[in-house]
């Protein structure tokens, strides 16, 4: 390979990966948040799907793809709502709660993209322009690293921006503190005079606006169309990697990168043209993620009330 | 944050300030009188009345919006329903059609139970049974020359033990490594679904086909019909004889109390001698054995060759019937006939009335939300308080 291509081979992979990241650390984000306040919200893929759906269905109507974003976060919201619900005043077995999201999210978007788009076949799927790459001025000119790190969506600037805010949210405020502290030792909090089941609300609804975020991605500025399933696992992988990330907004992004540039590299491989079988590149992303699983639990501590309801009347 | 959490407090009688729900004080007796008013508060224990009357709430809440999303559809509901219910149950024929669609449901229905059961949350039935049919399919190709009957037992045989495989994998990453059982057999899903779709598009494709799809099984290997008409397979009887031996693992052996036990809590089940690690992995290969057998009864006794979509998301569908079943095999089998019922009815119904067969995924979905809601009920109970100062 000629040094020319070799660098144009690099900077489609890393600009790739970074771009590839995006909706897994949106979701990750959401999650990390939502995981602090000690409800495990097993539901992102579900959510990342019906955002992708709900974004993609509303900027097709409305031609209007910002439009479709501030939907798709809606519906996360929304799906975070019956999340909260569920886990934090019903009190039902977060984990089961969790998986009943994804299949209502799962069935219900596909029903309703059908709804929505009847006699549509593999041929003729409805599609949007997605969004254009915005280039940072000046930043972009920078030579390889500007088209790596600088022509990117605006969602994704968007995605790693919220990281350094979500962090310092966690942080170094008030809030924050007495987020972190729901998911350590709720009856702490409680007896402070802080009220438990309004701050999972809030947290469980910002991750699944997050993940709303991070379907729209998919739709929106990946895709530019919808097919159902199309969140392919990421909100899984999402999941896997907040556990990877400690619980830590640094690692995470780490993880977030990390698979990005997995499945980045074999997109690049595909694209070169290697003599693999496209699907076992594909599957490289999942493989990785177990491995993360296994490699990646031995240091690692939840939080300590992290699914476990928290019940005023009950005394340990 | 170093304290531990549930640590004990004395303050029984703080005024409250959390919502309605969190109102109650608890069962510790306090020496200030009460306030009048209502209260929600734990029963003691739940009765199998209250439990049916939460199924049949959910039940028709479910139904309630399963008539709002074919009202969605611009459809009529009289008639649709009439069209589900005539496609489910109208004829022998149509009733027949829905146990060979209930048949698959059950497998999975029963693998999900198993691992649930012992708190154990396998997600990949669905790659379970796809492993299933993968070892089902290239066993009766590779020794299609035995005696049918042979080479059926050998079929049904090579499918549980890859769908134990395949399930025992999470249960091995779960056991040493502490790996999510969850994420890992969803991953799992994906990964066996590539390497069929790899193989249907190299190795095992039907060379006169342009589909991704293998040629036909050798004859030998197929699952004989039950009845002179209609579709339906040995698979059928297997699902059920399934049932009952889940039903006797469950509750009338050893490892089955092992298994509940470590559902009830694991701490304590580990006090009493039990290995969680060890039983998570016989658990996850258990319930793995279970949907490839279902795999194998899937390919052997009705589409005798393998495609990707042989499976319609039973695996996941079995999450939903095992907990509608409440976890139990005769439940299991009923919701699973009711799946299947739904699954036949709707075709019938997208051909009259033009809603799309999605709904069946829909109808799922809700129906386990409200199923999930409406238990909580069961659990607790308002009562009026103030009576006892």
């Amino acid at each position: 390979m000629s040094d020319l291509l070799q660098t144009t081979f690099i900077i489609s992979l890393l600009a790739g990966m970074i771009r590839i990241a995006t909706p897994i650390l949106f979701g990750a984000m959401g999650e990390l948040v939502t995981e602090r306040s000690g409800v495990l919200n097993l539901s992102i893929e579900g959510t990342m799907l019906m955002g992708a759906f709900v974004g993609f269905l509303i900027t097709y109507n409305s031609e209007s793809l910002w439009l479709g974003v501030l939907a798709a976060m809606v519906a996360g919201a929304l799906m975070g709502l019956l999340m909260a619900v569920m886990a934090s005043t019903l009190k039902v077995d977060q984990t089961v709660t969790g998986l009943a999201i994804n299949l209502l999210a799962s069935g219900l978007s596909f029903y309703l993209f059908r709804l929505a788009f009847k006699d549509v076949g593999s041929e003729n799927l409805p599609s949007i322009s997605t969004f254009e790459v915005v280039k940072i001025p000046l930043l972009s000119e920078v030579p390889f690293l500007g088209r790596i790190l600088f022509s990117q969506h605006a969602l994704t600037y968007l995605a790693f921006l919220l990281v350094p805010v979500i962090a310092f949210f966690l942080y170094r405020t008030k809030y924050g503190l007495e987020l972190r502290s729901v998911g350590e030792n709720p009856r702490a909090v409680d007896m402070k005079g802080i009220s438990v089941p309004v701050r999972q609300y809030l947290a469980v609804m910002f991750g699944g606006m997050m993940s709303g975020l991070g379907g729209a991605f998919l739709t929106l500025a990946s895709a530019g169309l919808f097919v159902p399933e199309i969140s392919g696992g990421r909100g899984w992988i999402a999941l896997a990697i907040v556990i990877f990330g400690n619980w830590r907004p640094a690692r995470i992004v780490v993880g977030a990168l990390f698979f990005g540039l997995i499945d980045s590299f074999q997109l690049s491989l595909q694209a070169v043209g290697v003599e693999l079988p496209y699907q076992l590149l594909l599957a490289l992303p999942y493989l990785f993620t177990i491995l993360a699983l296994v490699v990646g639990r031995g240091r690692s501590r939840a939080p300590l009330a992290l699914g476990i309801p928290y019940n005023r009347e009950e005394r340990g | 944050m170093t304290t531990p959490p549930n640590e004990g407090t004395s303050f029984d009688n703080r005024p409250s300030e959390g919502p309605p729900g969190d109102r109650s004080e608890g069962t510790v007796s306090s020496m200030e009188p009460r306030r009048l008013g209502w209260k929600i508060e734990r029963r003691p224990h739940s009765s199998r009345a209250w439990e049916a009357g939460a199924l049949l709430l959910a039940l028709f809440a479910a139904f309630i919006v399963s008539s709002l999303l074919i009202l969605s559809a611009g459809a009529d509901i009289g008639e649709s329903l009439r069209a589900l219910v005539r496609g489910a149950f109208g004829s022998q024929n149509a009733i027949v059609e829905t146990l060979v669609q209930s048949t698959p449901l059950i497998f999975t229905g029963l693998a999900v139970t198993v691992a649930f059961r012992g708190r154990i949350w396998n997600i990949g039935a669905e790659g379970q049974f796809f492993a299933g049919t993968m070892a089902a399919f290239w066993v009766a190709t590779q020794f299609e020359n035995l005696p049918p009957i042979v080479l059926i037992a050998l079929v049904v045989f090579v499918g549980s033990v890859a769908g134990a495989f395949w399930g025992g994998i999470a249960g091995f990453l779960k056991a040493r490594y502490g790996a999510n059982e969850i994420i890992v057999t969803v991953m799992l899903n994906f990964v066996i679904m590539l390497i069929l779709s790899f193989l249907l598009s190299d190795a095992w494709q039907d060379p006169n086909s342009f589909f991704y799809q293998t040629a036909l099984m050798p004859e030998s290997s197929f699952l004989p019909r039950l009845l002179g008409k209609g579709r339906l397979h040995l698979g059928f009887v297997l699902s059920i004889l399934t049932a009952i031996f889940v039903y006797v693992l469950l509750w009338r052996t050893v490892l089955g109390y092992e298994i509940r036990a470590i559902g009830i809590n694991p701490t304590a089940a580990g006090y009493k001698g039990i290995s969680v690690a060890t039983l998570t992995i016989i658990v996850l290969a258990i319930s793995g054995a279970i949907a490839g057998l279902g795999g194998a009864s899937e390919l052997a006794g009705l589409h005798h060759r393998l495609r990707l979509d042989i499976s319609t998301g039973y695996g996941f569908t079995g999450i939903i019937i095992a907990l509608l079943g409440r976890l139990h095999p005769l439940g299991v089998v009923l919701a699973s006939i009711f799946f299947g019922a739904l699954v036949n009815g709707s075709l019938a119904m997208q051909i009259s009335t033009g809603v799309p067969v999605a709904l069946v995924q829909a109808i799922q979905g809700v129906t386990l939300i409200f199923l999930l809601t409406a238990e909580v009920m069961t659990r607790y109970r308002i009562r009026r308080v103030g009576a006892d100062v």
